[in-house]
């Protein structure tokens, strides 16, 4: 099924934890190589998946968590949204300058 | 010895208005209808004019304007037409002053809203004497009409007899976590409960087909809605614009989304878990309870016109970003996950859900919250861009206009 659904509540759990101060990355699907940043600390590079951020990373945006070489698959929601128009290292930004 | 016979979990209802042939409003709005751009203007000052003589405390008149009509070829005329009637018919309508410009075409709307249970009366501006006249005149059936609605009540009615139109707007990261999967719960409950849901946007549907397919009642159904999408995304690429992959709007890509898939993904989270009964055209009413596509255009004034054009009664809005867009007919709850929007546009918001995204409530909770302000405002509270006076109707055209 390629359909994202929070139907458990395994994203209430990830806010249950003590001390926000590492940033909260949201892996929608198991295959996905971005996770999405659910929080405002934007200056802060750790996440609590351990991923280390390579830049200030606003809410809502997203974060690879696999290099991704130029023209693979962006993958959210275990679907590709979109490719790699550069090379994308591990904790880099995905946005628009770097895929579409 | 007395029995109890409160049931132990009643079904969820509202007071509404119980019209004569059984439709049923959650609103009772004297609307004030101008079939051509022409005859706007002075249908604004007649509204003026009425609203300021009756004084606070007395709900403003709707004022639904037309656009075009002439010039228009004829399956766009077809169309205005055609939204413009299902507008006046629309269950949340109690009484309506339809302007036109000319005689025959106000000869026209008399034939056409003949045997329809709503109160009408049809002007012609040409009609008169002036245009104090006119506004004269209007006022004087605004003030007819408005006596009719005074003594009507609302009455106990079962949630099945609801439409609902859902839309997103100024979608985020939040929409796809929060204000759209908990819309989608909500639908799931409401489609369990005998109503019809319509959700559109073809375009916000393209990369979204596999779901479509995995979701609809039959294959033919889920065929005909790709037809759409696959009709939708050739015409926007038809300038040679790769929009695939590239076509979120400005605000979507400063929130953090790259592409319409990724747009589309999140987007699918209202629809919630049920199965396409149908697939409709623009305006065009559910043909059966649960959950129907409609082919609109993406733009919410647009693509909400169509689906009260529909008959939808209210209008569940996801939102991440701010977007002030809602419906003046179906009365339009903003539902938002995101802590900044939220924060900062409070006076726009009737469902918050920030604390979904913090962990405090789950997702079946957060459905339950919608649920509980649906009933609400179905039965009378008014949201926030009903107090605003907020909302458009903008009906599409596909041809060339003359």
């Amino acid at each position: 099924m390629l359909r994202y659904t929070t139907a458990d509540d395994s994203l209430p759990v990830l806010f249950r934890k003590p001390r926000c101060v590492p940033r909260i990355a949201l892996q929608v699907h198991p295959s996905d190589n971005v996770v999405t940043l659910i929080d405002a600390l934007v200056d802060e590079t750790r996440t609590r998946c351990g991923l280390a951020l390579r830049d200030p990373i606003a809410f809502g945006h997203k974060a690879a968590t696999r290099t991704i070489a130029e023209g693979e698959s962006v993958i959210k929601y275990g679907v590709t949204i979109g490719r790699a128009t550069r090379p994308i290292e591990v904790g880099d930004h995905v946005h628009v300058h770097n895929c579409c | 010895m007395s029995t109890s016979i409160i049931a132990a979990d009643p079904p969820p209802g509202f007071a509404g208005y119980i019209r004569a042939d059984g439709r049923v409003g959650v609103r009772n709005h004297l609307a004030l209808v101008s079939t051509v751009a022409l005859a706007n203007r002075i249908a604004e000052l007649s509204a003026a004019r009425f609203d300021a003589a009756r004084g606070p405390g007395t709900d403003p008149v709707l004022r639904i304007q037309g656009e075009f009509q002439r010039g228009l070829q004829t399956a766009d005329a077809a169309l205005q037409d055609y939204v413009l009637f299902r507008l006046i018919s629309h269950p949340n309508v109690g009484a309506a002053v339809v302007l036109c410009h000319d005689l025959s075409t106000a000869q026209r709307w008399i034939a056409r809203l003949k045997g329809q249970t709503t109160s009408v009366l049809v002007l012609a501006v040409m009609a008169y004497h002036g245009i104090n006249d006119a506004i004269t005149q209007t006022v004087n059936a605004l003030t007819a009409l408005a006596a009719l609605l005074k003594p009507m009540q609302r009455d106990w009615c079962g949630f099945s007899r609801l439409t609902f139109a859902l839309e997103c707007g100024g979608s985020d990261a939040s929409s796809a976590i929060c204000s759209n999967p908990a819309i989608g719960r909500f639908v799931d409950r409401a489609v369990a409960l005998g109503a019809s849901v319509i959700v559109s946007e073809t375009a916000e549907f393209i990369g979204g087909e596999e779901v479509v397919r995995a979701q609809s009642a039959n294959g033919d159904i889920a065929e005909r809605i790709i037809e759409r999408i696959a009709r939708t995304e050739s015409r926007m690429t038809s300038d040679g614009d790769r929009y695939r992959g590239t076509n979120p709007t400005s605000e979507n890509i400063e929130a953090g989304l790259t592409t319409l898939v990724e747009k589309t993904m999140g987007a699918l989270c209202k629809i919630g878990r049920s199965p396409f009964v149908d697939c409709l055209n623009f305006g065009q009413p559910a043909t059966q309870p649960g959950l129907s596509f409609m082919d609109t255009p993406f733009f919410s004034p647009c693509s909400i016109t169509g689906m009260v054009a529909a008959g939808a009664q209210i209008t569940l809005f996801s939102m991440g970003v701010f977007n002030p867009s809602g419906n003046p007919l179906a009365p339009t709850l903003k539902v938002c996950g995101n802590p900044d929007t939220v924060s900062r546009w409070s006076d726009g918001i009737d469902v918050a859900l920030v604390d979904l995204l913090e962990g405090r409530i789950n997702l079946d909770a957060a459905g339950e919250r919608v649920m509980e302000a649906v009933l609400g405002v179905a039965g009378g509270e008014r949201t926030h861009t009903e107090s605003w006076g907020e909302g458009q109707f903008m009906i599409p055209r596909e041809l060339p206009t003359f």
